[in-house]
């Protein structure tokens, strides 16, 4: 065996010129020259004959000299590795054994960074499909634009997406060869196949250049191109998913060429899109067929796309490469102006582009997507107060360790190193948080979606590889900021002070990080919880609104057929009107009546004169035609005169409601006021009743002015207007059973036809829904943190009370009684929690301007869920401290000053 | 430099050095001495080539290196086998007998007549 050997101090020097690699190489050949020489002069050779002769044996010295440092420097490298390796090997294996001795605290850790990790990797996939992520499928999507215009509405001033076939015309014209154009509509659900078994879809309508703008192809089949999408004679062609054809039509290569009906009319299958395009839009779309069916089922005077009505188009534009798209956007606002164009296209109205990614702007977001953006803040916050309190928790293990690690220490191990150590275990920890976090942040994900928006069809999973990525990253930024202030603690600790003391007693210094942690998460949970009861403050305030209709009672009822023949069924009204006195007779149906219009659905124009004005006026009332006990029926309430009568052939008369009464006849009564309708010259329709006003399109808005006519008596200017639906009022619990016995009556009088039976809360749940959601996931981060919080407290007290035992009982020998130490205990939770609410509800009136714009009637600095948040978290923080507040007292003072 | 010796494919010389370290560690130059003794000088191996075999088969793990005093009392590089290298020098040296067998057969053996 070989045996330790010193370097001769000269070679110290050399070492410093040559590298060791070298350096060793060379003595390797020199020892075997050496040798050779050595052993041939012994065997009488001559000095110089025996170095010829040595050196002849040897060959290309030059060469094997590189050959040989080039190998080892390759083994070097390799030693070099293996031993980080083996070192962080070593590390993880202490932090997997030391952890295995403390499951709880391994779990707690986890499951807290996993919370809090899971809430923003979820959170960062909402905000990624909705705001970053391109179009999957989209040739270059970041050349593609879309055009945008603003407008003043009667409310407010907003960017707007929809177009007019006629100003696309204009637009494009405009442009000429300086960008690419295609129109489409956005995807919309409509019904496939026939009767009440139907499928549904999502389709698109959309012009031949949609394609080749998007550079979508086809997978079989083919595209349909623009000699198919002709205005004035489409062919009833249709392109359908990649997904759609796997999901519905089974994948099959033969349903290219096979019918389709789609919204009761038949068209062809032309070919399968390829993957994984499914439109431009967020909803994914499953169907495409050419724009010029835009018209299918209207009745409109004139071409469609001279309509200026017709104006939900969307319009993509892709610029020359050349182009500049200020002087574009500048050329188009020119166009847009024209005064031909109707509504909105005043001298305000400007021309914008906005990315294809339609939620980042720059229209206004949905009401849920807000919430959703504010809630990624949230879960940043939540995060915020998992990593403190797991850097709490590391604290007091780093604590408990301490001697252990002074031993190290004195062992010699470096600092670095144990840092090192110490940091392998909080990566341990983060990277099996990294796991569980995924497992949250993809079930968090679909329910987020399904939560904020429902509608939306999505093409991709909620999980992918930008979001394993981003937990990652959040993960080893939690593992950085958890671990390092424990690691570093405990490395700075003075060995001889750690050693000598008797006690395992925490630093002074540790225990002010901790107070300052704790501080901050109650600062932080109160904070989340303002933010929460704000919300549900809000929700309740919109629950109370006074819509005008009795929501809980009113069932509407109608009819529809595939094929749009009821609109020339001359004797639909009078059938449905028989329905309805039949409906009437079914248990626990209170009041029916007919209308035109479903309530908050659909809305209509009227020109009238009073006797007093000309049809210009200030406001623009809607009106509906209903039946002799609509009022009854809706809830809506008669606030004075009367309702119509039940029979025909009285005067002509009209009711309004309350704003209308106000507006049309100020400081006059209105009953008794004279309506005509279309012209001047008409009967007058005398004002029989004024009813309480109710809500026109949405659970949120103000009183807006409106009108009954009878259906039994409507001017000839309404004509064309007939009962089409069947409403009636029912006791809440029986209806279930009434919608049943709707539907078998609808059967029965219609056959053929499919019944639609509405409930009205059931239709205004999604006008809630925003309110809800925000309620909803503000109150659960809020618990969450709240949650959070008190553990945080309960374990730091029940770690100061371990701690501080002697004193304890030292206290409790010399007298004290047990309320004492409870109160002295107590005393020092709650200041923490005392100092954290004062700060955490300042935050909250700060950071409340950033959710004002989503609550309703309530401010954000409102002083009564302060005041809530402040008194939930006392009592929270006074039970967390109480549980250790009891232990200490219970000491017992003989056996603790025994002991030591 | 010996013309009329046989020269040596890559792989034999492994099977050579190899075993003169399953004798115990050795320093370069001792195996050297270790096979041209052992050939009886009826093949001639350059001492370069014995060298780059050494450090090359460090890096397949199969030998380890370290340095120590030889005989004469001088610092020297000794190399002894790893694990992993006593496990080569089993198999190579069979792949070696196998593959000489086989020479030997077919050397031996005379053409079969033609049917």
């Amino acid at each position: 065996m070989p045996y330790p050997h010193t370097t001769p101090a000269w070679r110290r020097y050399l070492r410093l010129i040559r590298s060791p690699i070298a350096r060793d190489v060379d003595d390797e050949l020199r020892f075997h020259f050496q040798s050779r020489i050595e052993e041939l002069t012994a065997l009488g050779a001559a000095p110089g004959d025996a170095r010829r002769r040595a050196e002849e044996e040897f060959g290309d010295i030059n060469q094997v000299r590189s050959d040989l440092m080039s190998i080892d420097h390759r083994v070097a490298a390799q030693r070099h590795r293996r031993e980080d390796f083996s070192d962080t090997l070593a590390d993880v294996r202490y932090a997997f054994r030391s952890l295995r001795r403390s499951p709880g605290l391994a779990a707690g850790v986890i499951l807290l960074l996993a919370l809090g990790i899971g809430a923003n990797a979820a959170m960062f996939t909402f905000l990624d499909t909705v705001f970053l992520r391109m179009p999957a499928g989209v040739v270059d999507p970041g050349g593609i634009r879309r055009l945008w215009r603003y407008h003043q509405f009667s409310t407010e001033a907003q960017f707007w997406p929809g177009f007019s076939y006629a100003q696309y015309d204009a637009v494009r014209t405009a442009l000429g060869d300086r960008a690419r154009t295609a129109l489409y509509t956005a995807p919309w659900k409509v019904k496939i196949g026939l009767g009440e078994s139907s499928g549904e879809a999502q389709f698109v309508k959309a012009e031949a250049g949609f394609f080749a703008l998007t550079g979508a192809r086809a997978e079989i089949g083919r595209l349909y191109d623009s000699t198919e999408d002709r205005l004035d004679g489409p062919q009833r062609v249709a392109v359908v998913s990649h997904d759609y054809w796997q999901r519905a039509l089974n994948g099959d290569r033969s349903a290219i060429g096979k019918p389709i009906v789609i919204a009761g009319s038949r068209y062809t299958v032309i070919g399968v899109m390829r993957e994984p395009f499914v439109g431009v839009d967020l909803d994914a779309a499953d169907i495409w067929i050419p724009l010029a069916f835009e018209a299918e089922g209207r009745r409109e005077n004139g071409p469609w796309w001279k309509s200026p009505n017709i104006n939900g188009f969307q319009i993509l534009i892709r610029p020359a490469p050349t182009a500049n798209d200020a002087q574009l956007e500048q050329r188009m606002t020119a166009v847009l102006r024209r005064p031909d164009f109707g509504w909105y296209s005043d001298t305000l109205s400007v021309a914008r582009f906005g990315s294809i990614v339609r939620a980042a702007g720059p229209g206004k977001q949905e009401q849920e997507v807000q919430i959703g953006i504010r809630l990624a803040g949230v879960a940043l916050i939540v995060l915020l107060i998992a990593c403190a309190n797991v850097v709490n928790l590391l604290l007091g293990r780093a604590v408990q360790r301490q001697r252990e690690i002074a031993v190290r220490l004195a062992l010699g191990i470096s600092r670095s190193r144990l840092v090192r150590l110490l940091f392998a275990e909080t990566s341990l920890l983060a990277l099996a948080a990294c796991g569980a976090a995924l497992l949250v942040a993809y079930l968090a994900g679909n329910l987020l979606r399904r939560l904020l928006l429902p509608e939306v069809h999505w093409a991709s999973s909620p999980l992918d590889g930008r979001v394993v990525g981003f937990a990652l990253g959040v993960a080893v930024v939690a593992a950085i900021i958890a671990g390092l202030i424990p690691a570093l603690q405990s490395a700075r600790a003075d060995v001889n002070d750690v050693l000598k003391s008797r006690s395992s007693g925490g630093g002074r210094e540790g225990s002010r990080v901790r107070s300052t942690l704790l501080v901050s998460q109650a600062a932080l949970s109160a904070l989340l919880l303002c933010g929460a009861g704000l919300f549900v403050r809000s929700l309740s305030n919109v629950r109370h609104i006074d819509i005008g209709f009795d929501t809980q009672r009113i069932i509407t009822a109608t009819v529809s057929y595939d094929d749009h023949s009821r609109s020339s069924d001359s004797t639909f009204p009078a059938r449905l009107g028989e329905l309805a006195s039949r409906i009437s007779t079914i248990p626990g149906v209170r009041h029916v009546a007919l209308s035109s219009a479903r309530p908050m659905y659909s809305i209509s124009w009227l020109t009238f004169f009073t006797e007093t004005d000309s049809s210009r006026r200030g406001f623009s009332p809607t009106w509906t035609a209903v039946s002799s006990g609509y009022f009854d029926a809706s809830g809506v309430r008669l606030l004075r005169g009367e309702d119509f009568p039940k029979t025909r052939g009285g005067p002509h008369a009209v009711v309004v409601n309350d704003a209308m009464a106000k507006l049309a006849w100020p400081g006059r009564p209105a009953i008794g006021a004279c309506m005509r309708f279309g012209k001047r010259t008409e009967p007058c329709y005398r004002v029989i009743g004024v009813v309480e006003n109710s809500r026109e399109r949405s659970v949120i808005e103000d009183a807006s002015p409106m009108y009954y006519l009878p259906l039994n008596d409507l001017p000839p200017e309404a004509r064309g207007w007939t009962a089409n639906y069947v409403m009636l009022s029912t006791d809440p619990r029986s209806a279930a059973s009434v919608v049943g016995s709707v539907r078998g009556l609808i059967r029965q009088a219609f056959p053929g036809g499919i019944p639609s039976i509405v409930r009205l809360s059931d239709y205004l749940e999604p006008e809630y829904r925003p309110w809800r959601l925000g309620a909803t996931l503000f109150s659960a981060f809020g618990l969450l943190a709240l949650v959070v919080a008190v553990v945080g407290i309960y374990s730091t007290t029940s770690y100061s009370v371990q701690q501080r035992v002697q004193e304890f009982a030292v206290r409790i020998a010399l007298g004290a009684r047990l309320a004492d130490v409870v109160q002295l205990v107590v005393a020092e939770g709650t200041r923490v929690v005392a100092i954290g609410v004062v700060l955490g509800v300042g935050l909250a009136i700060v950071a409340g301007k950033l959710v004002a714009s989503l609550l309703y009637g309530i401010s954000p600095s409102d002083p009564a869920t302060a005041l809530g948040v402040a008194a939930i978290l006392f009592v929270a923080g006074i039970a967390a401290a109480m549980f250790p507040a009891w232990r200490a007292a219970r000491v017992d003072p003989a056996a603790t000053l025994k002991t030591d | 430099m010996a013309t009329d010796s046989l020269d040596l494919l890559q792989g034999t010389l492994d099977v050579l050095v190899l075993r003169a370290l399953s004798w115990g560690p050795m320093h370069g130059y001792a195996v050297a001495r270790f096979i041209n003794r052992g050939s009886d000088g009826t093949f001639k191996v350059l001492d370069g080539a014995l060298y780059t075999s050494l450090h090359r088969m460090e890096e397949r793990g199969w030998i380890e290196s370290e340095w120590g005093n030889s005989e004469t009392g001088k610092r020297a590089k000794f190399y002894r086998l790893t694990t992993v290298g006593r496990r080569a020098v089993r198999s190579e040296t069979t792949n070696w007998n196998d593959y000489v067998a086989a020479v030997a057969r077919v050397l031996a053996a005379t053409p079969e007549p033609a049917r």
